[in-house]
């Protein structure tokens, strides 16, 4: 590793994010109504998908709460807003740590025991959530959720069109930030040893249970504050969009573009996201049958997913391993 | 010198059967000290017990005055007690260059809010030269960005030790190191726990081959049977009649 001039170093990051923020957001403003919706929900499964990237694909949990998370995020705005009528600041914080509190009360006992346990604990909270939501009476206004709201002035600003499809588009960059660095740093290795051999992590120094907790903690509030900012894209929540079909497409999206991997999450996401809008006037309601024969051909033929194919043909070309 | 490792009176029971019986050695600041003995004599078990991977039904283990026995086995490593491990335990998905860096988990300052922040890339710059220069020093120089699934058994080895002094280890234990080694491999091994001891890093060494062990060790220990039967220099042991009496039977040491 050699270091160019420590200004460069730290530019570059940031004015790389600076232009993936523009090129993102200016999208937006090239769009009808019809297309920033689909565009603004194609950003949030890219977000969702980052973030349950770095729970399942390089930490190695199988978790099926993510979705419950963002439902979380997305109520507990709605309600902290509108049925108590909080101050913006301190309804996203009360979000926040609600995120918080739900995640350290699964992933803490969870985490003493193997990972499939995770996997019925975080299947068994995905489908409880979606109950409460349904009997919730008022609270959560029950099977049809709640509406009739639309995000408050912010500083005497009302984002709207193409403006709040920027704000989204800066929760992706600043995920994806976060997560990158996160991933690069002691952390996001204590994470790959832990999922890789714990016992081996153990004893390089790796607190397993810690890592597994924050890692879960941290993925959980990500899909929160995603939650939180969905919240004001239909200015509607109710209870089936954060069930748990969506929990396994995300898997499966993040399967197939390549577990692990921060850009093969991005890839399967958009992929998967945008295949139903492709195979609909071709198979109609039939592209989950197209889904689960992806998912399996990714598994057996490439189990790096859609990015192992493009390493594949990068190494062909330059001839050098990449990671 | 002084002890930087005391074991006193360590027992371990397996339900009827006593592994390891009130065993007492120490390991000085350092030394090489060998642990030999046949199959089933306890030292995979006393490496256990040490190493924190097992609870021990009595005795004391002090490392720098300070108790470890029953503290987690990262506990342990925090502290400066690093291990390898007998069947190769590499991070599959991580190049061997990461592999290293994750032995100096502890050794790391940033918060996870430095981290976030980018505040952390001079430490984790700082940390990766060190870590290029642990993997030169133990000779997979050119493999430091290689994928660990590439590795042979013997550069599997390797890297188990590159990544143990990572942790910036004040001593290290080795678990049957030489085992499935090539008689090459062995040398080259012998010469780098040499050049660790050299690095004034105490090293504790369990091993069954005693050709491979008795060159390189300051001291031995022999268990048999769970008990110490000998300790002492690597001449000594070598002519004890109930070293020779457990290694080849009874019938050579009369």
């Amino acid at each position: 590793m050699k270091s160019e001039n420590p200004l460069a170093l730290r530019a570059t990051p940031l004015i790389r994010g600076a232009g993936a923020f523009i090129v993102l957001a200016g999208a937006a403003f090239f769009m009808g109504d019809y297309h920033n919706d689909v565009y603004r929900k194609l950003l949030l499964w890219v977000t969702l998908a980052l973030g349950y990237n770095f729970l399942f694909g390089v930490c190695g949990q199988v978790a099926f709460s993510h979705f419950a998370f963002y439902g979380i995020g997305a109520y507990s705005i709605v309600i902290f807003l509108f049925q108590l009528h909080l101050p913006f600041p301190l309804a996203a914080i009360c979000g926040i740590a609600l995120c918080i509190a739900f995640a350290l009360a699964v992933a803490i006992p969870s985490t003493r025991l193997e990972g499939f346990y995770l996997a019925l604990v975080t299947l068994a909270l995905g489908q409880l959530f979606i109950v409460v939501l349904n009997e919730g009476g008022t609270v959560t206004g029950g099977t049809g959720g709640i509406a009739n709201y639309r995000l408050p002035e912010i500083y005497g600003l009302r984002l709207r069109g193409p403006w709040y499809t920027a704000v989204i588009a800066l929760l992706v960059v600043a995920t994806y930030a976060v997560l990158v660095r996160l991933d690069r740093s002691w952390f996001g290795r204590a994470c790959r040893a832990v999922r890789d051999n714990p016992e081996a992590a153990a004893a390089m120094g790796v607190d397993v249970a810690r890592t597994k907790v924050i890692a879960f903690t941290l993925t959980s509030v990500l899909a929160g504050i995603g939650g939180m900012v969905y919240a004001f894209v239909d200015n509607t929540v109710n209870p089936p969009i954060f069930g748990i079909e969506n929990a396994f497409l995300l898997l499966f999206m993040v399967i197939v573009g390549g577990a692990g991997r921060h850009a093969g999450a991005v890839i399967g996401a958009v992929l998967l996201f945008l295949l139903p809008f492709w195979l609909s006037p071709l198979v109609g309601h039939h592209h989950a049958l197209v889904f689960g024969v992806l998912v399996v051909a990714a598994i057996l033929l490439e189990p790096r997913g859609l990015i192992g194919i493009y390493d594949r043909v990068a190494d062909r070309y330059k001839g050098s391993p990449s990671r | 010198m002084s002890a930087l490792l005391e074991v006193r009176g360590l027992t371990k029971r397996f339900g009827g059967l006593t592994a390891v019986h009130d065993l007492d050695f120490e390991v000085r600041e350092g030394e090489i000290l060998g642990v030999i003995g046949p199959n089933g004599a306890g030292k995979s078990t006393t490496f256990n017990l040490i190493a924190g991977t097992y609870a021990a039904t009595a005795g004391d283990v002090r490392f720098a005055g300070e108790p470890i026995l029953g503290l987690a086995p990262h506990r342990i490593a925090a502290r400066g007690v690093m291990r390898t491990f007998q069947h190769n335990r590499p991070f599959a998905g991580m190049p061997v260059i990461d592999n290293v860096l994750v032995g100096a988990h502890t050794r790391f300052g940033a918060t996870l809010w430095s981290v976030v922040l980018g505040r952390s890339r001079a430490e984790e710059a700082r940390r990766r030269e060190r870590a290029a220069e642990l993997v030169q020093f133990v000779g997979l120089g050119e493999l430091a960005r290689a994928d660990v699934t590439t590795l042979s058994f013997g550069q599997g080895r390797l890297l188990e030790i590159a990544r143990a002094l990572a942790g910036e280890p004040r001593l290290i234990l080795f678990d049957e190191p030489a085992a499935g080694l090539t008689a090459a491999e062995c040398a080259r091994l012998a010469e780098i726990i040499r050049g660790i001891a050299a690095r004034s890093i105490a090293v504790l060494l369990i091993e069954h081959d005693m050709h491979f062990l008795l060159p390189l060790a300051h001291r031995v220990v022999v268990l048999n049977f769970g008990a110490k039967i000998a300790d002492g220099l690597p001449a000594e042991v070598r002519t004890h009649p109930a070293v020779m009496d457990a290694y080849l039977g009874s019938h050579a040491a009369h």
